[in-house]
């Protein structure tokens, strides 16, 4: 009975995982990046003038001077607190691209404003490197180039295929799992040897991809199960509802003068969460009858419902306090259990540590995929019987192994080169981001079609040395801006910044010790493999 | 014939689409049931709407997931379309 349904699972799991496999590959492999978005984006920043931070009391004249100017500001601004000096600030707004949907940050253009000595308000654009906001995109709809609505539908088909993979992987593993789990046996039976070590990553990381899966469904089809729970099940009071705990709109119109200073709405947050360091202040619609202002902060011992941390909204012009829902300290057990899923996927809780426990789990679950395909090649491989003629791979093994080196090493390989290029393109091309995005898809398109033309074997061995280079690439471009040879080049001797650096230069390693590997096992390892010196010449004529 | 024969007697792969949309469907719509609605009449609107969403994906998905476990596609849509109609007619009774 059992062995008839783990058969059924085993096919379930063969197609989801072949299907979503590689999709989830980059999805991961980028994801365990924009875990560190924020230092990334500090680390390929070039340095801002020092000088661009007013006193905190100097922003309301600030405000006031760059709402009169564009009007349209009043939409959406900040107020971005130093973080170190609490009474230092910065203005900031963002103009959106035309047509870009309310996901759609890469269009972006962003802007601060800072007063010169007569006391007028100047206004500089600013330029936060898009190239972490590109990784996030890469993450958020496995690897396309745009955060569009359809395409986090097909982010979500994916996030569906890879949950009944999770599911069915667990139902054949179950009947043998005491056999199993933690048994490792290297050995003369690849098969085996690698089926042995994704199973062990695969169990011990479920937790971790169980959240992640439930969430990503989530993330890709909430605005499709809302629109249908508002027909089936809220009889159209969705909106009613969303609506209930936030004031009724205030008719009166204020002047921008009325709007409480940025000293004093702090203040009001700090009676309500006394132990948080505020960042920002986000004000919205603040000419519209329901202006807010939401006031920023990390909660380093609590899950934060943003990526940015938790908040509390105020009203700009009375102070008065509009929500609390999502700060911490103030809400109920329904909004702590709401802001804990986020939390759980953008892992905005447990600092530094948790975010290296997620770097970890997704690079494991990169190469979960990445060995699930490996096991597809190697489960279909015919072996070579003694005394018969040198034996070919078939073409949809052959076909299999190349697309998904191509896939996988080239989004790596892909990330690297534009990674390593942050420093070198500011000052050399006007569109960064354009350039950013053409170099990455320049090199994934470059190596599938690499690792198709040639074969796999090789394939692999030149795109993992290329991804060692590029990412060796990457502290080599801050060490010669610490040397100082390359007029423009930069680098911060800050920790997060190192880490950038440290980091990429331990990935180099690895990529360089895995491209050794796989050269000695072209020419040493067994002939009848899509990995071997015998396949990797006859593959020509063979695909 | 025994039950664990007739089993025997298909491929792991048959009526593989059956089930599958069955768990895709039938799965959303016991994801979107009125059922937490009903059982939570003190709650806040504004997560109460948000968390009846958020209950969707672990119901789905695990239908979804188990669909393919029924011995062939009209019964997974038999079953999982008669629970579909008690929560409907759940919804339909039960105020909330």
């Amino acid at each position: 009975m059992y062995t008839h349904w783990a058969r059924i699972y085993k096919g379930v799991h063969t197609w989801t995982g072949l299907l979503a496999g590689m999709a989830l590959f980059i999805a991961f492999y980028a994801g365990a990046l924009t875990v560190f978005k924020e230092p990334i984006t500090r680390w390929a920043s070039p340095p801002a003038p020092a000088a661009n931070w007013v006193a905190l009391e100097q922003t309301p004249a600030l405000i006031r001077q760059i709402l009169n100017a564009r009007p349209q500001v009043g939409q959406e601004f900040f107020v971005e607190l130093h973080p170190q000096h609490s009474q230092r600030a910065q203005l900031r707004w963002q103009v959106a691209g035309p047509e870009a949907d309310e996901h759609d940050q890469l269009s972006r253009r962003h802007f601060m404003a800072t007063l010169d000595a007569a006391g007028g308000a100047v206004t500089l654009p600013l330029q936060p490197a898009p190239v972490a906001e590109l990784i996030d995109v890469l993450h958020r709809v496995v690897g396309l180039p745009f955060d569009t609505e359809y395409n986090r539908w097909l982010m979500g088909v994916v996030a569906l295929l890879y949950a009944v993979a999770l599911l069915s992987g667990l139902v054949i593993l179950l009947p043998t799992l005491s056999k199993d789990l933690f048994a490792f046996r290297p050995g003369r039976n690849r098969k085996r040897l690698w089926l042995d070590a994704h199973n062990l990553v695969g169990l011990v990381s479920l937790p971790f991809h169980l959240v992640i899966a439930l969430t990503a469904v989530g993330f890709a089809f909430h605005d499709g199960i809302y629109t249908l729970q508002d027909k089936v099940v809220h009889d159209g009071g969705l909106g009613r509802m969303f609506r209930a705990g936030m004031p009724a709109p205030d008719p009166e119109s204020r002047s921008h003068s009325e709007l409480l200073p940025p000293g004093d709405l702090l203040d009001r947050f700090k009676v309500l969460a006394p132990e948080l360091e505020p960042t920002r202040l986000q004000y919205l619609r603040i000419d519209s009858p329901m202006p807010m202002v939401s006031v920023w902060a990390n909660d380093p011992v609590a899950m934060n419902a943003r990526a940015w941390g938790s908040f509390a909204v105020l009203h700009p012009y009375t102070g008065a306090v509009l929500n609390t829902d999502y700060l911490p300290a103030q809400q109920g057990p329904a909004f702590a259990a709401i802001n804990t899923i986020f939390s759980l996927h953008f892992v905005t809780f447990g600092g530094a540590v948790q975010k290296w426990v997620y770097f970890g789990l997704a690079l494991a679950g990169a190469w979960l995929f990445y060995t699930g395909n490996l096991l597809w090649v190697e489960s279909r491989r015919r072996a070579q019987r003694r005394h018969q003629s040198p034996t070919l791979q078939p073409p949809r093994t052959q076909w299999v192994a190349a697309l998904t080196v191509g896939v996988c090493l080239g989004s790596v390989a892909g990330i690297s080169v534009t990674l390593a290029a942050a420093k070198w393109l500011p000052g050399c091309v006007e569109d960064l981001l354009l350039a950013h995005q053409l170099l990455y898809y320049g090199v994934f398109f470059g190596s599938l079609a690499w690792a198709i033309r040639l074969d796999p074997a090789r394939g692999a061995v030149h795109l993992l040395w290329l991804a060692a280079g590029a990412t060796a690439a990457i502290p080599g471009s801050s060490l010669l801006g610490a040397l100082g040879w390359v007029p423009g080049l930069w680098w911060y001797p800050r920790m997060d910044s190192l880490g950038v650096d440290l980091t990429a230069m331990v990935a180099a390693l690895g990529f360089f010790l895995m491209a050794r590997r796989l050269q000695q096992r072209i020419s040493r390892g067994p002939s009848d493999s899509v990995w071997g010196e015998l396949n990797a010449r006859g593959y020509k004529g063979n695909a | 014939m025994s039950k664990a024969r007739t089993l025997k007697a298909q491929t792991p792969a048959a009526g593989w689409l059956g089930k599958a949309l069955a768990g895709l469907l039938l799965g959303l719509g016991l994801g979107c049931s009125a059922l937490f609605i009903a059982l939570t009449p003190e709650m806040a609107g504004a997560a109460r709407a948000q968390l009846a969403m958020w209950l969707v994906p672990p119901v789905w998905l695990t239908v979804l997931g188990v669909s393919f476990l029924f011995r062939s596609g009209p019964r997974a849509w038999l079953v999982l379309g008669g629970l579909n109609l008690l929560v409907l007619l759940q919804a339909a009774l039960v105020p909330r």
